[in-house]
């Protein structure tokens, strides 16, 4: 559960920073004249909430295969969309510009949920880096010994 | 059952010796564990029975309720659990990288990030095992001594 929460914790602080930017990406294509409060400092905070609760609702203790992983991966990423759209356009009325919105949303969570695992994964391909160079100092160190 | 320790000359081979009135499988349990403590394990292939050194074992896995040591091409049962092997094996080499596999880390070429915050260890014999999430810190403190 620890190292769940610590995970979720990383993602989330990194789907924050790349929730901001595609806000002005988005922003500034779609409704560069929308001006905002300071509430908008809040939205990043609570879409990037709103994103790790599929992570911890579809989790397991269990040892997933790779196949397995990528399949949960998907899910994830296909509730988040569910979950942001309905936060987002829930109350919306449906027309053009609406589903435009939507869609334009739901392909910043795609880049975006590929980013952060982009970026988790090339933090884990640190980490794997230096212990493998503490497994080399290990082995070295253990055949000395014999 | 009382211990004696007896101190011998430095010229004369270490030796444990075992009174008792039969060989039953108490005694069996002893002579494991003090073969275990040795380097070895038994093991079995099929009905055979082999002395297996822990130094040959690239991981031990559980699966269900029995046991397997796989060495480079060969793969041996233990009648041993896995706690078991826990127990008396991070004096030496090995480390448990998940909930059912025990790894030898001399057998280790490299470690790989996978998905989730696992990791996967590449073998000198080109198979890989999962380092889970939760074990990653137990790992890497093993491995820095």
């Amino acid at each position: 559960m620890k190292e769940r929460i610590r995970e979720a914790a990383g993602s989330y602080f990194i789907s924050v920073t790349l929730i901001n930017a595609a806000m002005l990406i988005l922003g500034s294509l779609l409704s560069p004249q929308q001006r905002f409060g300071y509430e908008a400092f809040l939205y990043p905070l609570v879409y990037g909430l709103i994103g790790i609760i599929p992570s911890l609702i579809i989790s397991t203790d269990k040892e997933l295969s790779v196949k397995q992983a990528v399949i949960r991966k998907v899910m994830q990423m296909l509730l988040i969309i569910v979950l942001l759209l309905a936060f987002m356009f829930g109350d919306d009325p449906l027309n053009r510009q609406t589903i435009f919105m939507a869609a334009a949303v739901a392909l910043s969570v795609v880049i975006i949920y590929i980013l952060v695992n982009v970026i988790m994964w090339m933090l884990d391909a640190r980490t794997a880096k230096s212990m493998t160079e503490d497994l080399k100092r290990f082995q070295q160190g253990h055949e000395k010994s014999i | 059952m009382q211990i004696r320790v007896k101190i011998i000359q430095n010229k004369e081979t270490e030796y444990i010796e075992i009174g008792c009135h039969r060989h039953d499988d108490r005694v069996d349990e002893i002579i494991r564990s003090v073969k275990l403590h040795q380097g070895s394990v038994d093991a079995y292939s099929g009905e055979s029975l082999y002395q297996i050194p822990l130094s040959d074992i690239y991981y031990i896995e559980a699966v269900d309720d029995r046991t397997y040591l796989y060495l480079e091409n060969e793969c041996y049962e233990s009648r041993r659990r896995l706690y078991e092997f826990e127990e008396i094996l991070p004096e030496r080499s090995f480390v448990r990288i998940s909930k059912s596999i025990i790894v030898n880390m001399m057998k280790i070429v490299a470690i790989r990030p996978a998905l989730n915050g696992r990791f996967l260890c590449r073998l000198k014999n080109d198979e890989n095992v999962i380092i889970s999430r939760k074990y990653v810190p137990e790992v890497r403190e093993k491995l820095r001594g």
